[in-house]
């Protein structure tokens, strides 16, 4: 329906629209910048300066393909990916999927929380005051707030990860150098870079973001009439993500790289900038940090919780009370606290916790996306809404292309031993 | 052989089935069970007809009759002494054991909510094979995943015992008929018997097809109730995504009020369509409420009230009330006007019910009785309602004449609406 004629009213109708519907895709994206997004980020700038910025693209492409994917079976179906992997897909994949996801997300969680501690380290807070109290106040939260309240916080949460961009500018970033390198993108052929490259690509799509994302859609009550305006909101989403991932990795590019300091976390990328782009710099990064790592807390354990009950048909939802959803809410307080314990832990192995759930998420994402592409072009689920050519060109490549990269980033520890 | 073999629908699918002779026929695909009472009394026990067989490939339905299942020290045979196709008429009028319930939502009943299945639980006995139970607990979970004996053995170690959860047959209400050609209105015969609220309730649980499906097949008194016990993303879903007839006699039914804040919700032009399409009556009533911003008295009053002239006795308004048979909230409140609509009075039932029959109404009604002014902020309403205990309150406008009422259990619906959360 174009029309020529330029109607005020008409483009206000739509902005209203848009506002309304605003979020699925912004919220998702937020949440993938979590801590351990952050840290793959900053490791990334640090030792390799601008060179895999170009890595973003390519990610960005895939993102986008895949949510959009998603957006579109939840308005037409209506259904969460979790209840359509079950139906149709048989009880002993989605056993494998969300057992594997239940022990990936634990992980998740945790690092999450070690973002936590870290970043409020550098404010001078112990992490045994810290991570219980962020544990506690998110747990009240999700349990005692409506979920409308907790999505306008996640917003306002969505915002100030743009903090990123504001440390980066303090740290006086060569523009022409990370254009030249985005332009020309290389590659070293070697153990190291590939399994960087593989890090970036894989922390930018995990697999509980696809049933995450589905699941907003359907809260949404989004329908098809929408989907234009759906796919402007998931657009928005992935460059929000795209473009905090850039000014990371352009604030420890230009600070770190030059002077050949190595970090392993994102805490170390915090603490390493303040003598080159000065303490506000160190405290800004810290407190993105700390943000995105309490809004992930947030929404990681709820989620998993919330998938695996809706798989299982366990009752779920925050507007349930405890005895009518045992099982959800045990599953959602006993992560929170799994992950917490791990961190209280003195000398924890968080790196490894970090390596391992980042691998386990490299074997689900293959399982989920194959899923997804199948039941995408079912016609029984989808109707006249099945992929068409293109799309399938696009989804099955990043199938292929993910899948050869997690399988690379399982079986290159091995290679090393 | 025993004359009572119990089974679970995940151990019989893929099963092989042997003829007589020992050789191998085909490959069990789905078991079709009778939709319509089995006849033997017993409801929880539903007869299986059919079986879907794969045999070279070809995909067919076969009456069950000649099937015999037959258990030895935990493991399955099933045997078969004749073929005999089914004719699509007896595969129409069957409901697909693993096409619509395993795996899928079913509503239970007794529990009245959704649940998913987990297996289902079939007996034979001498009269047949039946499908007795659907087993929702965990411990079917882990049966199918193959792993329930090795967990059951190692928690009996520590006492614990997976409880097993199963729903009879009877209280089982398949949703998912999306893959049939059945007709729909007769397969949720047993989800109509339920309140309104949990229908709403269980609606607002299923995914946009089986919603609709289940909602269109509700009968119109049925469906108004129920879309006025909806949350209003689903009203708007259902109204936008049922045929036009269709959805303007279910708002027709609806109070006013009802109706008019659904429609408030909706975009203009599809509201315009569907005013149209309802009688003028209603849909004026409707236009007039419409016109109340959100805030105000009148946006959330109802034009269903009961008014009698101030001459009429007793025992006229006592046959006129037997005559309309007006729902329960009407009664709560009952007014006495002028011929211009002017509110002089008001009596409630027990008024009515205490007076002599030749009483005027003006002798029994309270004159001068608390009202609302439609333009009015819809906070006053609560103040009013707790101060004085009034289950229904008179509206007017400027002029004094009465325009409607606000009733308590709409009121009670805006004041608790802020803490109800949706989430789906």
């Amino acid at each position: 329906m174009a029309e020529s004629t330029f109607n005020v009213k008409k483009l206000l109708k739509q902005a209203a629209i848009f506002f309304a519907i605003l979020g699925p895709g912004i919220i998702t994206g937020s949440v993938d910048n979590d801590a351990g997004g952050i840290a793959v980020y900053s490791v990334a700038g640090a030792t390799y300066g601008y060179g895999l910025i170009w890595t973003l693209i390519p990610s960005f492409i895939v993102l986008l393909v895949i949510q959009e994917m998603n957006a579109r079976m939840g308005i037409v179906t209506g259904k969460g990916l979790s209840d359509l992997i079950r139906e149709n897909a048989g009880l002993k994949i989605t056993f494998f999927i969300f057992i594997g996801l239940l022990v990936s997300n634990i992980g998740n969680t945790t690092t999450e929380l070690a973002g936590v501690a870290g970043s409020m380290e550098i404010f001078g807070v112990s992490k045994y005051i810290s991570v219980p109290l962020v544990a506690i106040i998110v747990w009240f939260v999700v349990v005692k707030g409506t979920y409308k309240i907790v999505e306008r916080i996640f917003l306002i949460f969505s915002i100030s990860l743009l903090t990123y961009v504001v440390s980066a500018l303090m740290s006086h970033p060569q523009w022409s150098e990370i254009g030249s390198s985005i332009i020309h993108p290389q590659l070293a052929m070697n153990t190291n870079s590939l399994a960087m490259v593989i890090a970036l690509v894989g922390t930018t799509i995990a697999p509980w973001m696809q049933f995450y994302m589905q699941s907003t859609v359907i809260e949404k009550g989004l329908k098809m009439k929408h989907y234009k305006y759906t796919l402007v909101d998931i657009t928005v989403g992935c460059v929000a993500t795209i473009v905090v991932a850039f000014f990371i990795m352009v604030a420890c590019g230009a600070t770190l790289h030059p002077n050949g300091i190595q970090i392993n976390e994102a805490k170390d990328a915090a603490l390493a900038l303040k003598p080159f782009a000065g303490a506000l710099a160190s405290q800004v990064f810290a407190f993105g940090l700390f943000v995105a790592s309490v809004f992930s807390a947030t929404i990681l354990p709820l989620a998993t919780a919330f998938y695996i009950c809706e798989a299982f048909g366990f009752e779920a939802g925050i507007d349930k009370k405890w005895d009518e959803a045992k099982e959800f809410y045990t599953l959602y307080t006993g992560i929170l606290i799994i992950s917490a314990l791990i961190i209280l832990i003195p000398n924890a192995p968080l790196i490894e916790i970090s390596v391992w759930s980042q691998v386990l998420n490299g074997i689900l994402l293959p399982v989920v996306l194959v899923s997804m592409i199948l039941l995408i072009n079912n016609k029984k689920i989808m109707g006249t809404y099945v992929n068409n050519l293109s799309q399938n060109i696009i989804g099955w490549s990043a199938v292929i292309i993910l899948t050869g990269l997690s399988l690379t980033l399982i079986i290159l520890p091995l290679l090393k031993l | 052989m025993t004359s009572l073999t119990t089974f679970y629908l995940s151990g019989i699918i893929g099963k092989e089935v042997f003829g007589a002779d020992g050789d191998a026929i085909g490959i069990i695909k789905d078991l079709l069970v009778n939709t319509m009472p089995s006849g033997n009394n017993d409801p929880n026990q539903q007869l299986i007809t059919g079986v879907r067989l794969k045999i070279n490939k070809e995909i067919r339905f076969y009456s069950f009759k000649s099937f015999r299942v037959t258990k030895a020290r935990e493991v399955i045979s099933v045997t078969c002494t004749e073929l005999k196709e089914l004719t699509t008429e007896e595969v129409n009028n069957g409901l697909l054991l693993v096409e619509t319930i395993l795996d899928k939502q079913i509503v239970d009943m007794n529990g009245r909510k959704l649940v998913r299945v987990n297996d289902v639980r079939i007996a034979t006995l001498p009269a047949g094979t039946f499908a007795i139970a659907v087993d929702i607990g965990i411990e079917g979970l882990l049966r199918r995943i193959g792993i329930a004996l090795p967990i059951k053995k190692l928690l009996s170690i520590f006492k614990i015992n997976i409880p097993a959860k199963f729903i009879l047959w009877d209280d089982v209400q398949a949703i998912d008929y999306s893959n049939l050609n059945i007709r729909l209105s007769k397969s949720y015969a047993k989800l109509h018997t339920l309140h309104p609220s949990d229908i709403a309730d269980i609606l607002e649980d299923l995914d946009r097809k089986s919603s609709m499906s289940v909602f269109a097949s509700l009968d119109e008194e049925k469906a108004a109730d129920v879309l006025e016990e909806l949350e209003p993303n689903a009203q708007i879903h259902i109204l936008e995504n049922l045929p036009v007839a269709k959805a303007a006699d279910v708002l027709e039914k609806m109070p006013a009020d009802e109706a008019a804040d659904i429609l408030d919700e909706m975009e203009d032009d599809k509201v315009e369509i569907l005013l149209k399409e309802m009688n003028m009556e209603t849909s004026q009533e409707i236009r007039e409420l419409l016109e109340y911003d959100d805030d105000l008295v009148g946006s959330i009053m109802t034009t269903d009230y009961l008014s009698f002239s101030a001459t009429t006795t007793v025992a006229e308004v006592l046959v006129e009330l037997r005559s309309k048979k007006p729902e329960s909230a009407e009664l709560y409140n009952m007014f006495v006007i002028e011929t211009n609509e002017e509110l002089i009075g008001s009596f409630n039932l027990r008024d009515l019910v205490v007076s002599e029959p030749n009483m005027s109404v003006s002798s029994i009604m309270k004159s001068e009785p608390l009202h609302l002014l439609d333009d009015q902020k819809v906070g006053a309403i609560a103040e009013l309602v707790s101060k004085y205990n009034m289950l229904a309150i008179p509206v007017v406008d400027q002029k004094n004449q009465l325009q409607g009422m606000v009733v308590i259990d709409d009121v009670i619906e805006d004041l608790t609406h802020k803490r109800r959360t949706n989430r789906r």
